[in-house]
């Protein structure tokens, strides 16, 4: 595959209320990940601390906005914004979800799901391929965590990734805890997807905490990695060797040192899966 | 077979209006009905812009208290379905929705409350500029300061209260107990700025109120000075329309200027 992202190692979202630990001390992070709409602004101090903490940290830039999905036309100011940011940050790739965010003209700021058939797919692969025109570069999705089935769905979820990433010949961003709350609720098998996607297209994890509805699971990103997950995680590795990780917190955000602890157990699921010698030469 | 569009126009609506014709399309999952499924999406639209309101409007929420403000979210949210890409823009109407939504016009001082962290916020990640410094002032020639013109630093917004929002924000701010609310018996200038990182806001007495927005509009530095004189009264009017130039070089909250012609 040409151009594949490099292997960045383990990283985590950049939250405000980290910045100055981040800055202050040198916190065993390989990368940052960082919300691209929290950034398309004009000024101040987080664009000031952003800028910082691009001199020392490889950063990666992931939308929640993008809508790739929807039926909507393309916002084309807002992926200049997007293309404009990437350039300021040097982005090492570009992600958002592979989902919708509204129609006429609405943000519902939810990560909509897609049903998956020949249309939705036509139509996603066409979207992405002129986002990727636009944007100069590939895209690297997201799989979403979801609730809800459609009747009129053709063919599985991984099946419809999969299709889109090869057919729009973009990157995956393989979102392990939304695997896992999506086969919950749904009732598939995680393992199914995990085999179902083409392993050269996946340039990213993202491993987060969910909530326990008892008949449903919720991606709410406000909880430690679970076990599960973490196992479901050690799945993932051995399926698609080194890629670089990344913890996902949004609320309930802990102490830097507590993420840094969760990060700790990642890399040492991968070095325990792939051997101390093969991580360290990915790196 | 419903298309795409029709698909997420109908989801759309079951969200935003409670319309249940998209649970026709959906399926029940091994475990649960498809109405509680939907109704994930339909409870976190609302929670997640109450709680994008609760952070943007920390001290309106400080006043109103738990079930005032979730009584204004519910209502805000209901009126001005969000249409920006960002979440941060999704509560830029509030101050006007207070003033004229029927729960809360009669009260002026909370959509005040609100226009003032609106405008904190706005300067908190508004426009970079240089601020001017006296070094560069300094360098001007006296015989040039009549011509000079300011720039205000591209953050500063300036704001007129009826009411003493300012002190209850103060106080909110600092949770110490609010002052009672009251009109004032003059409106009150307030001018808002970022100095370095952060987002800053004095009142403004008469004079240099007017003074700031002949400033802002572009009058010379020898025109403010005799407004001043006429405004205040001649003795010191240059001693004082230089000592607020000065704050306002301090404060950080002129970008520059030039020489008019």
């Amino acid at each position: 595959m040409s151009n594949k992202p490099p292997f960045l190692g383990f990283g985590l979202g950049l939250r405000p209320q980290h910045y100055s630990e981040i800055l202050e001390g040198s916190p065993q992070v390989d990368w940052f990940e960082v919300i691209s709409e929290n950034y398309m602004i004009e000024g101040g101090q987080p664009l000031r601390m952003l800028d910082r903490i691009c001199e020392r940290y490889p950063v990666v830039m992931h939308g929640v906005s993008l809508s790739i999905a929807s039926t909507a036309p393309l916002d084309r100011e807002y992926l200049a914004r997007l293309k404009k940011l990437a350039e300021r940050v040097n982005s090492v790739w570009i992600s958002d979800h592979l989902c919708w965010t509204g129609v006429h003209g609405v943000n519902l700021h939810d990560l909509l799901p897609v049903p998956y058939t020949k249309e939705a797919l036509d139509h996603v692969v066409d979207r992405v391929s002129r986002v990727q025109d636009i944007l100069g570069r590939r895209l690297t999705l997201e799989n979403v965590s979801s609730y809800v089935t459609f009747g009129q769905s053709e063919m599985t979820e991984w099946e419809f990734v999969s299709e889109v990433a090869n057919r729009a010949d973009c990157w995956l961003l393989f979102d392990v805890n939304n695997v896992y709350v999506s086969a919950f609720n749904h009732g598939f098998s995680a393992d199914d997807f995990l085999n179902g996607v083409p392993r050269d297209r996946v340039v990213q994890f993202h491993v987060a905490g969910h909530s326990h509805e008892e008949t449903h699971l919720i991606d709410t990103h406000d909880h430690p990695v679970c076990d599960e997950v973490w196992d479901f995680y050690r799945d993932a590795v051995a399926n698609f060797g080194p890629v670089s990780t990344m913890i996902e917190r949004d609320d309930n955000i802990p102490p830097l040192a507590e993420l840094v602890d969760e990060l700790d157990h990642a890399r040492s699921i991968a070095r325990e899966v792939l051997g101390a010698p093969r991580l360290a030469a990915a790196e | 077979m419903t298309s795409l569009k029709e698909l997420q126009e109908s989801f759309q609506r079951g969200i935003l209006a409670g319309d249940d014709t998209i649970l026709s399309e959906i399926k029940d999952s091994p475990k649960e009905k498809r109405k509680v499924l939907f109704g994930v999406y339909r409870n976190a639209y609302v929670a997640r812009l109450a709680e994008v309101l609760a952070d943007d409007y920390e001290q309106v929420h400080a006043y109103l208290g738990d079930a005032g403000f979730a009584k204004l979210a519910k209502s805000y949210i209901a009126a001005h379905p969000s249409n920006r890409r960002s979440a941060r823009d999704f509560g830029r109407h509030v101050p006007n929705f207070l003033k004229t939504d029927p729960a809360f016009a009669a009260h002026a001082e909370v959509a005040e409350i609100a226009a003032l962290e609106k405008a904190l916020a706005d300067a908190f990640d508004g426009p970079e500029a240089e601020p001017l410094s006296l070094a560069a002032l300094a360098e001007v020639a006296p015989e040039l300061w009549t011509k000079l013109v300011f720039t205000p630093h591209p953050t500063a917004l300036r704001v007129t209260f009826a009411t003493n929002a300012a002190d209850l924000w103060s106080a909110l701010r600092d949770e110490s107990p609010p002052p009672p609310p009251r009109r004032l018996p003059e409106p009150q200038a307030i001018l808002v700025w970022r100095q370095d990182v952060t987002a800053r806001f004095k009142p403004l007495g008469p004079e240099e109120e007017m003074m700031w927005d002949e400033a802002a509009a572009g009058t010379r530095f020898g025109v403010l000075c005799e407004m001043v004189a006429t405004y205040g009264g001649e003795d010191d009017a240059d001693f004082r329309a230089a000592s607020y130039l000065k704050d306002w070089v301090d404060m950080g909250s002129l970008a520059g200027f030039r020489l008019a012609s």
